[in-house]
């Protein structure tokens, strides 16, 4: 499952953090409540925020260093 | 409003799809159309989903259900349907002066800049207080700041009815008094009946609108 070098695992991580962010943002799109406004912007946000950044550090570093 | 809601889902539904494919087989990035598949899914999407779900939720938390989903806001929900034309926030409701699915927002937005980002910021405050605190009674509930008549003045300002109004112009000194919100349209004295809860009991309520 995991990838073979370190970026490609950054990579998965990082999709794994969004997907989860995704997922949260979906469930309270079905869900009207004042509750899931907060959890969409404070998990759902931030798992998503992580994910990207955590994606974008991977391809910078990418960059440096050689596959 | 649903569209929309199948909409956002749908887009969820593909990204969460592309990027657990990414997740699954990682040497689909090594090529140059992988890295462009994968910056597509896993930056430019959640985006995107990210947008139009803050939009989204945005929109719903202007709506009247959703002020009055707390338990603690059904005194003031009931206060909209009571059957007396004097009682401010139930004819603005009922004769659609504010849209019937926005009554809360319309009325305690806050109509200068930033205001609806102010308003939004009270009402995490309101679900923090409800979570996390103890929220007061609700006939203990008060507005953080005096009620300003630029609220009011969003709407009415230049109405025949308010500006050529007899009460509002009896004295030539009022009607420049409450435009400078110098004297408040709800604290001196003229239209201060809003969310009479400690009434509701006694009150007679309009059924049609129910």
């Amino acid at each position: 499952m995991l990838g073979v070098n370190q970026h490609e695992k950054r990579r998965q991580v990082a999709g794994v953090f969004i997907v989860l962010g995704l997922v949260i943002e979906a469930m309270c799109l079905l869900w009207s409540t004042p509750i899931a406004f907060v959890i969409f912007v404070a998990i759902g946000g931030l798992l998503m925020f992580v994910g990207i950044v955590l994606y974008l550090y991977s391809l910078v570093s990418s960059l440096d260093a050689p596959e | 409003m649903l569209h929309a809601t199948i909409l956002i889902l749908s887009l969820i539904l593909f990204s969460a799809v592309v990027i657990s494919v990414l997740i699954a087989r990682p040497t689909i990035t090594a090529s140059r159309g992988g890295k462009i598949l994968a910056f597509v899914a896993m930056f430019c999407l959640p985006i995107f989903c990210g947008l139009l779900g803050v939009s989204k939720e945005m929109a719903r938390s202007k709506s009247t259900n959703f002020c009055l989903s707390c338990h603690t806001m059904d005194g003031y929900g009931k206060s909209l349907y009571v059957d007396d034309p004097t009682h401010l926030p139930a004819s603005h409701f009922q004769n659609h002066r504010v849209p019937a699915d926005e009554a809360c927002y319309s009325c305690h937005t806050n109509y200068a800049m930033f205001g609806g980002l102010k308003v939004k910021l009270y009402g995490l405050k309101h679900v923090a207080i409800y979570y996390l605190g103890t929220p007061p009674a609700p006939e203990n509930i008060k507005l953080y700041e005096p009620y300003n008549n630029r609220e009011c003045l969003h709407c009415h300002l230049g109405a025949r009815s308010f500006e050529e109004g007899a009460v509002h112009n009896a004295d030539p000194a009022t009607l420049p008094a409450i435009k400078a919100n110098l004297l408040s349209c709800l604290s001196s004295g003229c239209h201060e009946i809003a969310h009479d809860l400690g009434h509701l009991k006694d009150a007679k309520f309009w059924k049609a609108g129910k």
